[in-house]
């Protein structure tokens, strides 16, 4: 399968990632932690990356920005920026493409601190460096940011250090310093995890409005389906190293096509409906070093047939809609069959 | 803890649990009048002075009936972990008591009380992985305590393997390292871990952050087979509000040290009547695109457990705040039948967030 029949590059792609296969070498074997993922990331769009804990969508952030761990390596496919393949650029060019133009916020945001430096010394230098500005300009950028994240009395809070802020607010200082950037585009990994419902709309709201502003793009991987539900444009499910369907947010919730995809939305606790038991999905995560053949769904999947041995292509099923599975058929018709 | 006379005749007085279900009776833990402190000293090179207090838990007072799953849910900060910990007696109270079938488990009578208690209230910690001890196999971590307490002598390895496979485990996992497990099965690691004590009650801090939903989805039955099955008791701490209202009988909602409303899950969540606990539920990210809500999103920070406002805790950032709230600080009173709250104005409507924007094309 080419990427190119399967993501015909849009008019407006500012991240076209095409077919990337990022192993790790490890003790037990080589994990084969991303085997040719495809997806693209619009301007000014917001994406949503969902998928089971372990299936690459944090690998897929390190390997955008190149910041794999030692182990790791993309050992094949391209990844475009505004038409250009990172993963051929040399390392200093690298260096001004990380924070001014893909920020990341880390999976682990409380470690991302120093806590020997304060908020000010974390703060100025990067943002000073990045946006070419002195230093005293630095600060007043970082203060303005500090406000925009909801920090009180952001003027003498930059000075303290990270314990004497809370969870809360330590991870809206990285997004503040992330956003003070003006990244066009801000890779998010669960941002919100640590956050309770009060603070999660907050900085949510502030990404929004960072969107509306700068006309910010943003890739935004989460476990949170509610969050994905109301912060993205776009969905790429990932299962077991792949893409294995995107489209538009409302139609990978009301028309989900591939068997993971339905069964993931199917285990969502409702807020409206009763207590019975949850939808669970049967079998165990893929393991990565010997992965299953074909299809990487198949071993869980009640779709599956001799058939799902072989690898299914990415397939265009309508506008920006793909799929990757061959019983889509038997899938939809099952489903007319129970409504 | 409200105290309140039955009438001038009679002169006994009834103690009375915020949020307790009249027609229970079967309580088997108390909290009673519970603070915890944190002092905060300021070390000059001679001196440690202390300077203030962190007022992390500051007067709860609760019962947990046989076999009910209480939600535990509050902001960041607010004190949950804490008031677990000094439940299970890892953290000294700095007053008040915690009771277990009468028992103080913080000053037990003999080393027999102790072991009681140590075996029948379990919890299962925030962060799996800190929890568990990275040179040990699974096996040896789930069979100590098994040893300690001589529950199944001589058949302690078929008890593991017993309980890996209860919490969707395989027997080979027994044999391996934590740090070679993903995310979710060491959290399931940890409840096994409390479940092989065969406990009255569990504490469950946040036990499913950190799984995506389908596995979350496994683990909150298990713990809802367990409730039914054994009849144990769950707190169950979550920021995920429909985690919360799928597995609870009762919801207690903690603000800066205190509980500001508790009561019946669906109350709680149908009609909510503090103003915190509305926001809190206004907050909640949807998952249907079809669906937009009317949200409150709170102003201004979580004031903080140092410096205590005067008057009630959330009038800072409350949307109902009046003269009152920033002088006289409310006191836990029920509201409807069997919902406490503690606010001079409380919510009286149902408040209605959720709006259907459109319907199926
Ligand atoms: N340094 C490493 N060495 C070996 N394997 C690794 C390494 N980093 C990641 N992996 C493996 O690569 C796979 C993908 O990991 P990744 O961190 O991308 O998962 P994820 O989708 O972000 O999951 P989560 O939702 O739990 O964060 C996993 O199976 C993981 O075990
Ligand atoms: N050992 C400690 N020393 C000093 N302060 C502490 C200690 N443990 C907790 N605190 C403080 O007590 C307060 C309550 O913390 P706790 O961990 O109980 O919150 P929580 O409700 O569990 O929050 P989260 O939802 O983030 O887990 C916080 O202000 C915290 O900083
Ligand atoms: S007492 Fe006043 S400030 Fe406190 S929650 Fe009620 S209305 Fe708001
Ligand atoms: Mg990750
Ligand atoms: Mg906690």
């Amino acid at each position: 399968m080419s990427s190119e029949t399967t993501h015909p590059t849009h008019e407006d792609v500012l991240l076209d990632v095409r077919d990337i296969y990022t192993y790790f070498r490890t003790e037990s074997g080589v994990v084969k932690a991303l085997d040719g993922v495809s997806f693209d990331i619009r301007n000014n769009e917001a994406v949503g990356i969902v998928g089971e804990s372990g299936c690459g969508k944090s690998v897929t952030a390190k390997s955008i920005l190149r910041i794999l761990p030692k182990n790791g390596e993309v050992v094949a496919g391209e990844v475009y920026y505004r038409g250009v393949n990172l993963l051929n650029l040399t390392e200093p060019q690298m260096r001004t493409v990380r924070g001014k133009e893909i920020a990341l916020l880390f999976q682990d945001p409380l470690s991302s601190l120093n806590p020997v430096l304060s908020i000010r010394e974390q703060m100025v230098d990067v943002i000073s460096l990045h946006r070419g500005v002195d230093e005293e300009e630095a600060a007043e950028i970082a203060v303005k940011m500090m406000k925009a994240v909801g920090i009180p009395e952001a003027e003498q809070r930059i000075d303290d250090y990270p314990h004497q802020y809370s969870g809360g607010m330590r991870q809206r200082i990285l997004i503040a310093r992330a956003l003070a950037l003006e990244p066009r585009l801000l890779i998010a990994d669960e941002p919100t995890t640590a956050l309770d419902v009060t603070i999660q709309a907050q900085v949510l709201d502030i990404i929004q409005r960072m969107r509306k502003e700068l006309g910010l793009s943003l890739m935004l991987i989460t476990h949170n389906l509610g969050v994905v539900a109301e912060n993205t444009d776009r969905i790429h499910v990932f299962y077991g190293g792949r893409v294995v369907e995107s489209g538009p947010t409302r139609d990978i919730f009301k028309d989900p096509h591939h068997p993971y995809t339905i069964a993931l939305l199917e285990s969502i606790p409702s807020f409206v409906k009763g207590k019975g038991r949850l939808a669970t999905i049967p079998g165990s995560v893929p393991q990565l070093i010997n992965p299953p053949s074909g299809c990487r769904f198949h071993p869980r999947c009640k779709y599956m047939t001799e058939e799902c041995k072989k690898r299914p292509p990415l397939e265009k099923i309508g506008k920006d809609r793909y799929v990757a599975c061959f019983h889509v058929d038997k899938v939809l018709a099952d489903r007319k069959k129970s409504s | 803890m409200a105290s309140v006379e039955l009438s001038s005749s009679e002169q006994t007085e009834v103690e009375i649990f915020p949020g307790s279900p009249k027609d229970r009776t079967d309580a088997i833990l108390e909290v009673r009048n519970l603070r915890k402190y944190f002092p905060i000293e300021s070390k000059s090179i001679l001196f440690s002075k202390v300077v203030g207090q962190i007022k992390a838990v500051d007067g709860i007072d609760l019962q947990i009936f046989k076999g009910e799953i209480l939600g535990l849910v509050g902001e960041s900060g607010c004190g949950k972990s804490t008031l677990s910990k000094t439940i299970i007696g890892l953290e000294k109270p700095t007053t008040g008591q915690v009771l277990y079938r009468d028992k103080d488990i913080h000053h037990p009578k003999s080393k027999t009380e102790s072991m009681e208690v140590k075996r029948n209230i379990q919890m299962v910690f925030q962060d799996p992985y800190n929890s568990l001890n990275p040179r040990r196999l699974v096996r040896d971590t789930l069979k100590e305590p098994l040893i300690i307490h001589k529950l199944a002598p001589g058949r302690e390895e078929e008890v593991v393997i017993d309980m890996l496979k209860k919490v969707g485990l395989e027997d080979y996992h027994a044999l391996r390292y934590p740090h070679e497990f993903s995310g979710g099965q060491r959290q399931r690691i940890g409840l096994a871990r409390a479940l092989i004590m065969k406990p009255e009650i569990i504490i469950a801090d946040e036990p499913v952050s950190a799984l995506d939903v389908s596995v979350q989805a496994s683990i909150l039955n298990l713990m809802q087979d367990l409730q039914q099955e054994f009849n144990v008791s769950i707190i169950f701490i979550a920021h995920d509000l429909s985690v919360v209202k799928h597995v609870s009988n009762r919801v207690a909602v903690m603000y800066l040290g205190r509980i500001v409303e508790i009561g019946p899950t669906d109350m709680v969540f149908d009609r909510p009547a503090h103003p915190y606990t509305v926001s809190l539920l206004s907050a909640i990210p949807f998952p249907d695109p079809d669906i937009k809500k009317k949200r409150i999103i709170l102003e201004g920070d979580v004031p903080s457990p140092v410096n205590l406002p005067e008057g009630c805790r959330f009038a800072p950032r409350c949307y109902k705040a009046q003269e009152l709230c920033h002088k006289e600080e409310p006191m836990l009173q029920e509201i409807r039948p069997n919902l406490w709250a503690a606010c001079h104005y409380p919510e009286d409507e149902k408040v209605i967030f959720f709006d259907v924007v459109e319907e199926e094309a």
